[in-house]
């Protein structure tokens, strides 16, 4: 069992790296994103608004593997060229897009939090609604939207595994490879590969933990 | 315009395909009942456990959650799938389905773990001892005071949780399950057409989070109205 994990672990930490970047681009587009959305349905008119609550929905009425598929098998049958994509920015597009929705979730929660009193003595002072958003507004909701943002992350972590169908080398692939090399110890592969997740996850979710007792947080509409 | 709506999009196939995606709809239907079954009882029991008072209770609870929520479930459901049939108390070779019903409900489990148990922190200390000042025991105060309150309580996030269930739920097909997912990979495979294939899925998927929402809408109705 030693000898396994001595020959399997280079190949391991290898994917570890290849889940590590895919997660860390995803979390900084889909927040960006989703920062983006968030805020267009808070301060949008009721058109922008409603267009992206279709958005919003219809990601989150489908699993993230369809939107993987359509991405990377359906787009480019369109023929249109910059949609021919390749496997790892396929996989970054769809998984920031499917982090999205939660991010705007969280940004329309948070702008919502912040008490309406606040606003209207900005507003009162002579403010306008951009300098109210930008200096009363946003500040406060900004903290309140950081530890949810831990447990976003997570669900990216772990939605990086997923990706392994359309043949990028993350953790769960090179589990798969190490597997077929070593049929036998097939759990012990396994047993590891989950370790190594779990030791990348558990400290974020501790981190958001800290963060919530310290900056509290948002109750998220389910 | 129509070639090449029908180059990129052709119904004629898919109507072809309408036995398999009713079949693959079904399938996840059902997957998705069962394993919300499981889950809901895992998640009562280790709630329970999680809030006991005995430390190797909690503990277990406690790290059954933990290890849950830190890893994928497509590991979940790889590590159940190829390490219960060694277990030797089986007997047999758990099959694909079963297999990934356990992987679904044990993962689930831990979500709803927490939603219900913060549904029975959210019932106030004066139900319980009412329900002891009658006389009832431990489990007929669950049964009859606690648990139906709780879970009244937050029936919206149990509701989003079972959404994200049924969409976890295309997951099993990598370990050879069929359902709705597993329709597309057959339209994919016998005729190489990826539109076709997971666009239906995707409408598919579509129209059962479309039930669900009107399901949960009328439930908070209800549940909204018979509190206020």
């Amino acid at each position: 069992m030693m000898e396994v994990i001595k020959l399997t672990m280079p190949f391991l930490l290898e994917g570890l790296w290849m889940t590590f970047k895919i997660s860390l681009i995803t979390i900084l587009c889909g927040s960006l994103l989703g920062f983006i959305v968030g805020m267009l349905r808070t301060v949008g008119g009721w058109l922008v608004s409603f267009t992206l609550g279709i958005y919003i929905h219809a990601l989150r009425g489908t699993p993230f593997l369809i939107h993987l598929y359509l991405i990377y098998f359906v787009l480019p049958s369109t023929g249109i060229s910059w949609l021919q994509l390749e496997a790892f920015p396929a996989a970054v597009i769809a998984l920031s897009l499917y982090t999205s929705t939660y991010v705007a979730e969280i940004v329309r929660a948070a702008i919502e939090a912040v008490p309406k009193g606040q606003s209207e003595a900005a507003r009162s002072t002579g403010m306008t609604a951009l300098q109210n958003m930008r200096y009363v507004v946003l500040p406060q909701a900004l903290k309140m939207m950081i530890p949810p943002m831990g447990g976003i992350y997570v669900i990216i972590i772990k939605g990086t595994s997923i990706v392994s169908v359309i043949g990028i080398a993350e953790l769960v692939r090179a589990g798969e490879h190490a597997t077929q090399r070593h049929p036998r110890e097939l759990m012990v592969i396994y047993g590891m590969t989950a370790l190594l997740y779990f030791a990348y996850c558990y400290p974020v979710l501790r981190l958001a933990r800290w963060a919530e007792t310290k900056f509290g947080s948002v109750r998220l509409p389910s | 315009m129509f070639d090449w709506i029908l180059d990129f999009y052709n119904w004629r196939v898919v109507g072809q395909y309408v036995p398999e995606f009713t079949r693959g709809m079904t399938a996840t239907m059902w997957i998705s009942l069962i394993s919300l079954v499981l889950s809901l009882a895992i998640g009562t029991l280790t709630a329970i456990m999680r809030m006991s008072a005995n430390p190797f209770l909690w503990r277990i609870a406690a790290g059954y959650i933990q290890a849950i929520r830190s890893t994928p479930l497509l590991i979940q459901i790889y590590v159940i799938y190829f390490s219960l049939p060694a277990l030797p108390l089986l007997g047999r070779r758990l099959d694909e389905l079963e297999g990934g019903i356990i992987a679904l409900g044990l993962n689930a489990g831990a979500y709803m773990s927490e939603i219900i148990r913060a549904g029975i922190e959210s019932i106030s200390k004066g139900q319980v001892e009412g329900a002891q000042s009658v006389g009832m025991t431990y489990l007929q105060r669950m049964r009859y005071v606690v648990l139906p309150q709780a879970f009244a309580n937050v029936l919206p996030p149990l509701l989003g949780q079972t959404a994200v269930l049924i969409k976890d739920s295309s997951l099993v097909s990598f370990i050879g399950v069929f359902e709705l997912f597993g329709a597309g990979l057959t339209v994919l495979s016998e005729r190489l057409m990826p539109n076709e294939a997971f666009l239906t899925v995707a409408a598919c998927y579509l129209a059962i989070y479309g039930v669900m929402m009107v399901v949960s809408d009328y439930a908070q109705r209800k549940l909204g109205g018979a509190r206020s």
